[in-house]
């Protein structure tokens, strides 16, 4: 992630990479408004979270008014409106994982990471938060972890899981920038990291 | 029974998100066939097959397509509805993940019907990676020749362009998606004007679920003959139901509509995990009503008997609980989904929503009494049908379903919470 | 909205009315003489829909409809909540959870008396509320701009605020930030609402969310006298309701006027609404910078009969119509002049607008320079501000160039302050007479302070008429304020002092504006067709005015 500061009202610069994905994007919609989501996904993968200097950004690149950057980027939940931790972890807390034991991955995280909800951990690795169905019911109870879907977890295979991360450092994203499949565990095979639950 | 495989019959292979591997299984074939057939008899052709929206409403996709006027000197528009975000409901991202061509060939039919030449799948944002597989099918599809300009010397121009949301789950809501996908917040928009006429961009513009996309191939090589022969005589074809919950086997099944939903529990489920007593079943996604395990004899998989029992298919999402679930506490989880997915935009919703799990909430904590019951009763009946879209209706869904089908529940919970007032006041 | 000019037949409430195709229930329902309570809705804004207020059963409608986006059609049956039980209980409904997350703060709240909620909730509920909860805690008391200040909690996020900047100023510095029941009105922590209408959104807002930050705890309303006038700023003439307390303006609100400015007002006309009231008065005749008396006054102004020696007359663009028509039978009979004479004019000097002005603005600051193509002072040319200011500049010169000797300035602000400069200063005082009738004091006042009488009038504030405004259309201006004690309308001063001077130029009936108004249009062809009745709040057009024209055909001029 590069380095930004976030001066008042000025327009950030944003890497080559970044600014060149944005303006493809820009060209595939018939109205260049349409692209703010990308555009704050971009912003926010770059920049951590969806800070003042990621609203000029977007609002400069876009020709848009700052409020309505500000609306739409409060309007969805994955948009970060304060600063995540390295890994951010959304545990999923819907009916299906709730009966099948999210209530317990959630006690887990707390016990462990020793921080509530929207709270980052000191050496900036963790933070977490629970979240509205994630669409894994079938593989209940789940988390994601920045992109990535970890399914079928107990307390004890969350807990080794963390573990692996921690030790393992891996990019668990999907990079809006870089659009390739680089995301995941070192010698864990990718099919088995996106499970989809098909029948047997 | 034998279930037809219309939406499923490759998602096993690991190679089929590739597209050669998918050619190679007989795909892109039906959007052959389809480009030298006029539009119209397309149209047709999925009208005589039944198919309905598989989102969750049901409506007649055939027909749907047929609200789009003709030759207004506007674009027309083809939204892929991927935003499935109804708790329980998985079904799209399987396809996404592991046929994504079929989507794709799902959309270039129905952009031919209706003549549009920009279509969007739209993705809600957590599923990162079904937007992957499906973006990298796009690509290589474009990169085939078999998006872009003149597909397959057909003369037609085809753009798809993957789209992520980003957590909102409005945006299922199709004014809600064309609202976001325009670059605004996702509130559903005021009706009429409907989208058919007025909608994207001011153009008009059809909105479709995935699972609905992905049953084109299969009609327009088969047939509406062969597809409407499968089910029931309103409720045709197949249907994926996304099974979750207190079940042995979890997953996605492509199901023939009208089957037994004590037969898709106990064959394809695999039965009760821990062989523990079954208690109820959310057949379609959290926004329909629960049916309790003595409700369930003779109910099939389809919209007649669904409908007949007091409940939907809705988006298929298939939610099992036993009988060690805590329905208070199911319902105030579901409560606090949609206050928290409450756009906000109109009264009722907006201010309703988290009243309703206010008052769930002091029920189930232990600090509810009888008066709530009825003032739940108030409430919901003040949000339903009042709001802009039909959110308000699903958000007291829960409330009013749990309650009617677990009295004792509430009840015992609001007993017990007067019993232990008044042995506060002893101490 | 459709355009069709095709009628179709609704009923309301059992009243039917006839109403061109597509108007929306409220409108529909306004004319059948039936209030629909809503808070989003805005005649001349987008359709939001998000309050649900006004919802009303339709016949044949499965479900209540939102009466705002519903548009008429032929033979429609409309229910409100006056007859329909299902309306009623859902308006009750709407209200309780419009309360839920309102704070109880009436005691504190500016809006208390003129607000919605408060009205709406004594009206269409009045019982009490059935949430027993905490209540969302949002941002209190912030101000979002140099006027305007936010409480998030009292909100009920209409969004008539952010659709107002973004459809009519198109400034978009609001927005609605988050969702759900945290849903705020928010404006970027670096941006202010600065623009040239920033004050528009509080009398937009129906609830005391947005309130002025000038004039916050000054008053309750229901101590406050409300007056219907119109803006003298510029020549738009918006129509306005200002608060009176104590003798002091102390709020000012647009008022809806489909033809003038919808409901719109720039905030340089209501926040200087009181700019035209001079702090140090003139409270009797001042002669040769001496007070004095009437009788020295007319004494003193006797070269202003009729004779050989050139004359100038400068009318001020803030006296009414009334006023500038006794101004130019003063001129005529008094000093001997026409207006085909030349030696005539009113004060007007063009100004520079930004293209955001001018939606709504005026380039000017004379509100009722209109009269004076009205009374031929500037020819009938198109674009008769030029021609106004170019006649203005050609009598100033008369008086600067020390040729004009007999000198009547009427009304405060007859010369523009720019305009005051030496050579006026030596015009004036090089005079046989002149005159000024004005209300500032010439110590505060250079141009009266050259003058030889200065005579004790109103400012525009004061006095009660009609303005002629940009479109040619008749308004009422009424009096806000009381005129210190020795003070006198301007036309009054005229009509009195041509009677010191043995002319008689108004009919001895004329005691009051009432009787002023009824000689004016009894003698002038052009407003023969006027009333103070017809002419209303909301004004007519001088078309209208004309003897004949549809006077008798309106009810309203019995």
């Amino acid at each position: 992630m590069t380095e930004h500061k976030s001066s008042n009202g000025t327009v950030p610069t944003l890497s080559a990479a970044a600014e060149d994905r944005l303006k493809q994007l820009v060209s595939r919609y018939p109205r260049s408004k349409s692209a703010i989501m990308p555009a704050l996904y971009i912003a926010q993968e770059e920049l951590g979270w969806i800070n003042d200097a990621a609203v000029h950004w977007v609002a400069d690149r876009l020709s848009l008014p700052l409020a309505h950057v500000i609306q739409v980027a409060t309007f969805y939940t994955m948009y970060y409106k304060q600063p995540v931790g390295k890994y951010h972890i959304q545990v999923c807390r819907t009916l299906s994982c709730m009966i099948c034991g999210a209530k317990d991955l959630t006690a887990h995280i707390k016990q462990r990471l020793k921080i509530g909800a929207h709270e980052v951990t000191n050496d900036g690795v963790w933070s977490f938060e629970e979240v509205e169905c994630l669409g894994s019911c079938g593989t209940a109870p789940m988390v994601q972890i920045n992109d990535v879907f970890f399914e079928n977890l107990t307390p004890e295979s969350l807990d080794a899981l963390m573990d692996r991360i921690e030790k393992e450092q891996p990019d668990l994203r999907y990079s809006t920038v870089r659009q390739d499949l680089g995301a995941g565990l070192s010698g864990e095979p990718k099919s088995r990291l996106y499970t989809a639950p098909v029948e047997s | 029974m034998k279930h037809l495989k219309i939406l499923t019959a490759n998602v096993h292979h690991d190679d089929q998100i590739e597209l050669d591997a998918y050619e190679r299984r007989g795909g892109y074939q039906a959007i052959r066939k389809v480009l030298k057939m006029d539009p119209a008899e397309v149209t047709a052709e999925v009208k005589a097959s039944g198919l309905r929206g598989r989102g969750g409403a049901g409506f007649p996709t055939g027909v749907k397509w047929g609200f789009v006027p003709k030759n207004t000197g506007k674009p027309i528009y083809l939204l892929n509805n991927a935003d499935e975000s109804e708790p329980g409901t998985f079904k799209d991202r399987l396809l996404m993940e592991r046929d994504p061509h079929l989507v794709i060939e799902g959309m270039m039919i129905a952009a031919w019907a209706l003549g549009a030449n920009w279509c969007c799948a739209y993705i809600r944002g957590e599923y990162s990676f079904p937007a992957l597989m499906q973006q990298r099918a796009v690509d290589q599809a474009y990169e085939k020749g078999y998006l872009g300009k003149n597909i397959f010397g057909s003369g037609f121009d085809l753009d798809i362009v993957v789209h992520r949301g980003a957590g909102a789950y409005i945006c299922g809501e199709e004014t809600g998606l064309i609202e976001s996908l325009e670059g605004n917040k996702g509130q559903p928009r005021i009706k009429p004007p409907f989208p058919a006429v007025v909608g994207l961009y001011g153009c008009p513009t059809v909105v479709n679920n995935t699972e609905t996309l992905a049953a084109l191939p299969w009609i327009m090589l088969n047939g509406a003959s062969s597809y409407n022969s499968i089910g029931t005589e309103k409720s045709t074809g197949t249907k994926l139901f996304s099974a979750s919950g207190h079940i042995k086997k979890p997953g996605v099944y492509e199901v023939n509509m009208g089957y037994p939903i004590l037969d898709f529990i106990n064959n394809e489920c695999g039965g009760m995990r821990g062989d523990k007593a079954l208690k109820a079943v959310i057949t379609g996604g959290s926004s329909v009503p629960v049916l309790r395990a003595d409700e369930l004899e003779g109910v099939t998989l389809d919209y007649e008997s669904c409908m007949e029992a007091g409940t939907f298919v809705g988006s298929g999402g298939f939610i099992v609980m036993d009988e060690t679930t805590d329905m208070v506490e199911a319902c105030l989880n579901l409560q606090h989904f949609y206050s928290h997915e409450s756009c906000g935009q109109c009264t009722p919703c907006r201010e309703g929503a988290h009243w309703v799990e206010k008052i769930v909430g002091r029920i189930y904590h232990g600090g509810g009494s009888s008066s709530d019951l009825s003032l739940i009763g108030d409430v919901t009946k003040q949000i339903a049908g009042h709001t802009i879209c039909p959110f308000g209706d699903a958000l007291v869904v829960p409330v009013q379903s749990f309650y009617k089908k677990f009295p004792e529940e509430f009840n015992e919970r609001i007993d017990s919470a007067l019993v232990s007032q008044i042995g506060n006041t002893h101490v | 909205m459709s355009e069709s000019k095709e009628l179709v037949t609704v009923t309301v409430d059992g009243t039917a009315v006839q109403v061109p195709k597509g108007t929306n229930l409220i409108e529909v329902a306004r004319k059948a003489g039936v209030e629909i309570p809503h808070y989003c809705y805005h005649p001349n804004l987008s359709i939001a829909g998000n309050c649900r207020m006004c919802q009303v059963q339709v016949e044949g409608m499965p479900k209540l409809t939102i009466a705002c986006n519903t548009g008429a059609t032929d033979g429609m049956v409309v229910r409100t909540q006056k007859v329909s039980e299902d309306v009623a209980e859902a308006q009750r409904a709407t209200l309780e959870f419009l309360l839920i997350n309102h704070p109880l703060d009436c005691t504190v709240c500016d809006q208390a008396g003129h607000c919605k909620l408060q009205d709406y909730y004594y009206e269409y509920n009045g019982r009490a509320s059935r949430f027993v909860e905490n209540k969302v805690n949002k941002i209190k008391a912030e101000p979002v701009g140099p006027e305007v200040i936010y409480d998030g909690e009292r909100c009920i996020v209409c969004t008539r605020c952010v659709r107002f900047c973004e459809e009519v100023t198109e400034t978009s510095e609001f927005g609605v930030f988050n969702r759900g029941d945290k849903s705020v009105i928010g404006i970027h922590p670096g941006a202010e609402l600065d623009n040239p209408f920033s004050g528009v959104v509080v009398d937009l807002c129906p609830v005391g969310a947005l309130t002025h930050r000038r004039w916050r705890f000054n008053t309750r309303i229901w101590y406050t006298q409300e007056v219907n006038t119109v803006c003298t700023g510029c020549s738009t003439g918006c129509n306005a309701k200002v608060a009176v307390r104590d003798g002091k303006i102390v709020q000012v609100k647009a008022r809806l006027n489909e033809d003038v400015n919808k409901e719109w007002m720039c905030d340089e006309g209501r926040y200087g609404f009181d700019r035209f009231q001079p702090k140090h008065r003139v409270v009797g005749p001042i002669v040769s910078g001496m007070d004095s008396d009437w009788t020295s006054a007319v004494n003193s102004s006797k070269a202003l009969l009729g004779g050989e020696e050139p004359a100038a007359v400068l009318l001020s663009p803030f006296l009414t119509l009334e006023e500038v028509w006794v101004a130019m039978m003063f001129a005529r009979d008094v000093m001997g002049l026409d207006a085909a004479s030349g030696n005539i004019a009113m004060q007007l000097r063009r100004r520079d607008l930004s293209k955001l002005e001018q939606i709504l603005v005026s380039p000017d600051y004379a509100p009722n320079a209109r009269a004076a193509q009205l009374f031929g002072l500037c020819g009938n040319e198109e674009s008769w501000r030029e021609a106004v200011e170019r006649h203005y500049e050609s009598v100033l010169k008369q008086i600067s160039s020390g040729s004009a000797k007999r000198i009547l300035l009427v009304g405060e602000g007859a010369v523009a302050e720019a305009d005051c400069d030496a050579a006026l200063v030596k015009g004036l005082r090089s005079a046989s007479v002149s005159l000024a009738l004005c209300a500032s004091h010439p110590e505060s006042d250079p141009v009266a302070a050259a003058c030889s009488v200065v005579l004790p009038g109103r400012t525009v504030h004061e006095k009660n008429g009609v303005m002629l405004n940009r479109d040619a259309r008749l308004q009422r201006l009424r009096m806000l304020l009381q005129g210190p004690i020795g003070t006198q309308p301007e036309w009054m001063l005229l009509a009195n002092l041509a009677s010191g001077l043995g002319k008689k130029i108004l009919p001895a009936e004329v005691t009051d504006d009432r009787g002023l108004f009824r000689a004016m249009t009894g003698s002038l062809e052009s407003l023969s067709g006027a009333t103070l009745v017809r002419i209303g709040d909301s004004g007519i057009e001088l078309e209208e005015a004309a003897g004949g024209k549809d006077g008798s055909s309106d009810p309203a001029a019995v």
